[in-house]
């Protein structure tokens, strides 16, 4: 019985401990001094919703620059939510029904078209002149990215694109003075080669050298859809275009798009410089199991995280007659609504993010607008010379409606399919590859 | 889980003397155990019996407020579970892309699915996950629960230490066996190369793909199904298997005679929410593998939620997930004929 009483007492001192907490801990949090040079409150305040994919450190900056505007702009009060792209795209269709829809929404240039046939997305017409900028002003794959059937849906954000990392030490050891521009394939590979290493002190291509018994490889990739991404700028560096005219199938020479599947395979089952089946790329070549990484400049944080690393970058190697890169941009939409007043507010917020994406640069992406590029504070940014030499040769997947399912990243995906076994697997080159077209076709034939 | 558990519960009791009370559970269980020992089972049964409180039997005739009880999880359950399930079977009928007008296509869809190779392949690939699986959590976990219900110095923390992975995350989980499963670096390829072993692709080899996500499984949830059979072994009269080690039975036949007929009620739960868990395995696999490589882990609600949520085809989705429901009931009603204790 004595216990049960101490018990309660306790119990009562604790819950008015708390009771206690609650009105002492207000006033501290009330005067914090947060906006000293805010403006005074205006009447009323535009409260804006902002979706995007960014997740990693790209979010927080993305965040601060929000935070940014927030303090200037007193009447206009922007939220910036993120979540993972896949289930964010979920969410905004099903929020256009029910007419939740965020004001601003990110996306990738070839996002554009599933959503603006879905009629989730209105044509800007004229708004991204309107509000200061012409074509001009941006480098040109992320302007013509922003448009569908040559009406324009987006204001864009930046570009990124496929590079090469490497790791200074590991060069520098190996005797090799990294490339600053773009290099042909064969010099890609004799780098790579190089750079990889048996137990035994022996390169691919020496006299007993031991495939099974690697020690450093010279590159690391991704055998998921990024191998297709690959796959698609080599056949545009032979001057191919993936889909016919009206966009309904495939329609490249088979032949190239046997070339450029041959050549990925072979840097991993024919010169061994890459490692088969590898798990994590970015880890391998963070952690020195990999001299170079093919990725995107996204990267670059965890690049400037991780201690003691020198790196630098590259681009893309050259390997046919073009110079081509596969990439992609980030774009601004303002999503179909019916206050017009809201959707001004959200033109102008956008316009001040792209006027000031000199510091979107520290997320790793390249700001599409040129002044933004040639700003101090992106200029003192590391490491971004390999992306800044291949802007201009970018391409971007076709933008098509069905592009959730022909470009999917899902393991079910013809791309992801192919990718894994050619790269992981070692399956015949054309073989896979009919199977891929077979199944892209079918595809595409479905809407 | 609870939904589960309760008709498990009802469909085993259901035709027994009592119903309500645990304790009677037991004892017409053992009625039967005794009976299937070959032993007159009236004394004992009788004895019993006499414990049981009258309450319990008067409980058997439900009052209308019973209903009330009811009522609050009757109403969650037809506005969350129900409701939409019967929502689900007529978006299976129609063409939904979660925008726009839905077409009804009739059964069109089933059609579609039974001539998908994606479709049969993520079934076969269920049916592996399941018999990696299933089998070894359930087999291990009674072997688990029986080592841990012995007086052994430190079995409380052998015990906590079974069941602690089962409270992580599935996401959280999928993060670590990444990690352990790392061909480059990870802790489980640098200990067998300190036997000699060459890396293994684990997750990234389509042949070791699935039984590695098999092991992360098993390490993640067997602490469930010992925990299940630690319970059912605590409601096992310790009379009755010391009777039978002065009648001079061995220990195995204590445990195959006496044991294991009396845990049967467990047995049943622990074979039920297996089957049901690892069929819809999802999240270590979303997390780990996505379903590749090369679709060697593609399983059918993975293969679901691909279809309906990435490539936003909803009425294909739902017809997926309508198949999945009839092989879980079959499976089901399969297993109520097998397991003798389901014969109510």
């Amino acid at each position: 019985m004595r216990t049960h009483i101490l018990a309660s007492v306790f119990v009562t001192i604790a819950l008015l401990g708390l009771a206690a907490c609650a009105p002492a801990a207000q006033p501290t949090q009330a005067p914090a001094p947060t906006q000293p040079a805010q403006p005074t409150a205006p009447s009323t305040v535009t409260k804006l919703n902002f979706w995007g994919g960014w997740t990693g450190p790209d979010g927080d900056v993305m965040r601060s620059m929000v935070k940014q505007y927030n303090d200037t702009h007193p009447d206009v009060q922007v939220t910036l939510t993120t979540q993972q792209w896949t289930p964010l795209f979920d969410k905004f269709v099903v929020s256009v029904q029910s007419g939740n829809q965020p004001d601003i929404m990110a996306m990738h240039g070839p996002d554009i078209p599933q959503f603006a046939a879905k009629g989730l997305l209105e044509p800007l017409g004229n708004v991204v002149t309107q509000e200061g900028f012409k074509a001009s002003d941006f480098a040109q794959p992320a302007w013509d990215g922003t448009f569908y059937q040559s009406q324009q849906y987006a204001f864009p954000l930046d570009l990124h694109m496929h590079g090469v990392y490497y790791n200074a030490d590991m060069l520098q050891k190996a005797g090799i003075t990294p490339p600053t521009d773009w290099i042909s394939g064969d010099d890609f590979v004799k780098i790579a080669t190089t750079l990889t290493v048996d137990t035994n002190g022996k390169h691919p291509g020496d006299a007993g050298f031991d495939p099974q018994n690697i020690q450093q490889y010279g590159l690391a990739m991704y055998d998921n859809h990024h191998g297709f991404y690959m796959w698609y700028a080599l056949l545009n560096q032979e001057g191919d275009h993936l889909l016919n005219a009206n966009q309904a199938a495939l329609d490249y020479p088979q032949a190239d798009g046997e070339k450029a599947w041959t050549w990925l395979q072979d840097l991993v089952f024919k010169y061994h410089v890459v490692p088969a089946g590898e798990t994590n790329p970015l880890q391998d070549f963070l952690s020195g199991k990999t001299a170079m990484l093919i990725d995107g400049p996204w990267e670059i944080p965890a690049m400037q995280q991780q201690a003691g690393l020198k790196w630098g970058t590259f681009p893309f190697p050259q390997v046919f007659q073009n110079k081509a890169v596969w990439g992609s941009g980030h774009v601004l939409t303002v999503p179909k609504q019916s206050d017009p007043k809201r959707e001004a507010a959200a033109e102008a917020v956008i316009a001040w993010i792209i006027q000031n994406s000199g510091m979107w640069g520290q997320s790793g992406n390249l700001p599409a607008l040129n002044a933004a590029r040639a700003t101090d504070t992106f200029k003192a940014l590391p490491g971004r010379a390999g992306f800044l030499a291949e802007m201009p040769y970018e391409v971007m997947l076709p933008a098509l409606p069905a592009e959730a399912q022909v470009f999917s990243a899902a393991a079910t995906s013809p791309i992801v399919v192919v990718s894994q076994s050619i790269l992981i697997q070692d399956k015949t080159v054309p073989d896979t590859e009919q199977a891929m077209n077979n199944a892209m076709n079918a595809l595409l034939a479905q809407r | 889980m609870n939904e589960i558990l309760h008709p498990v519960q009802n469909g085993r009791v259901n035709g027994h003397e009592s119903r309500v009370c645990g304790r009677a559970n037991a004892v017409s269980t053992m009625a039967t155990a005794l009976k299937a020992t070959g032993r007159s089972a009236d004394a004992a049964t009788k004895s019993m019996e006499a414990d049981i409180p009258k309450s319990t039997r008067r409980a058997r005739q439900y009052s209308p407020v019973a209903y009330l009880f009811v009522l609050p999880y009757l109403i969650a359950f037809v506005l969350f579970r129900f409701g939409p399930a019967i929502v689900g079977f007529l978006i299976s009928l129609t063409d939904w892309q979660i925008v726009g007008k839905p077409n009804v296509v009739g059964l069109s869809n089933y059609r579609l699915l039974m001539s998908d190779p994606q479709f049969i392949t993520s079934l076969a690939n269920t049916g592996y996950f399941v018999l990696l699986t299933a089998p070894s959590l359930i087999l291990l976990g009674l072997l688990l629960a029986l080592l841990v219900d012995q007086r052994l110095h430190g079995r409380v923390i052998t015990r906590t230490a079974i069941f602690m992975p089962y409270v992580v995350m599935s996401t959280v989980v999928g993060v670590i066996w990444l990690w352990l499963f790392n061909k480059e670096s990870g802790i489980l390829n640098y200990y067998l190369g300190l036997f000699g072993i060459r890396p293994v692709a684990w997750l990234t080899d389509p042949a070791t793909a699935m039984p590695a996500v098999a092991m992360a499984t098993l390490w993640w949830t067997v602490g469930f199904n010992m925990i299940i059979f630690l319970a059912g072994l605590q409601d096992v009269p310790q009379e009755l298997e010391d009777a039978a080690r002065v009648d001079g039975a061995s220990e195995f036949n204590v445990f195959r005679h006496i044991t294991l007929p009396l845990l049967a009620p467990a047995t049943f739960v622990v074979v039920m929410l297996t089957l049901i868990n690892t069929f819809q395995v999802f999240d270590q696999i979303y997390v780990m593998t996505g379903g590749g490589p090369s679709l060697a882990t593609l399983t059918v609600i993975l293969y679901l939620y691909d279809q309906a949520f990435t490539a936003f085809r909803l009425g294909y989705g739902s017809a997926v997930a309508y198949v999945v429901l009839v092989v879980l009931v079959a499976l089901a009603l399969i297993q109520r004929r097998l397991l003798p204790e389901s014969e109510a």
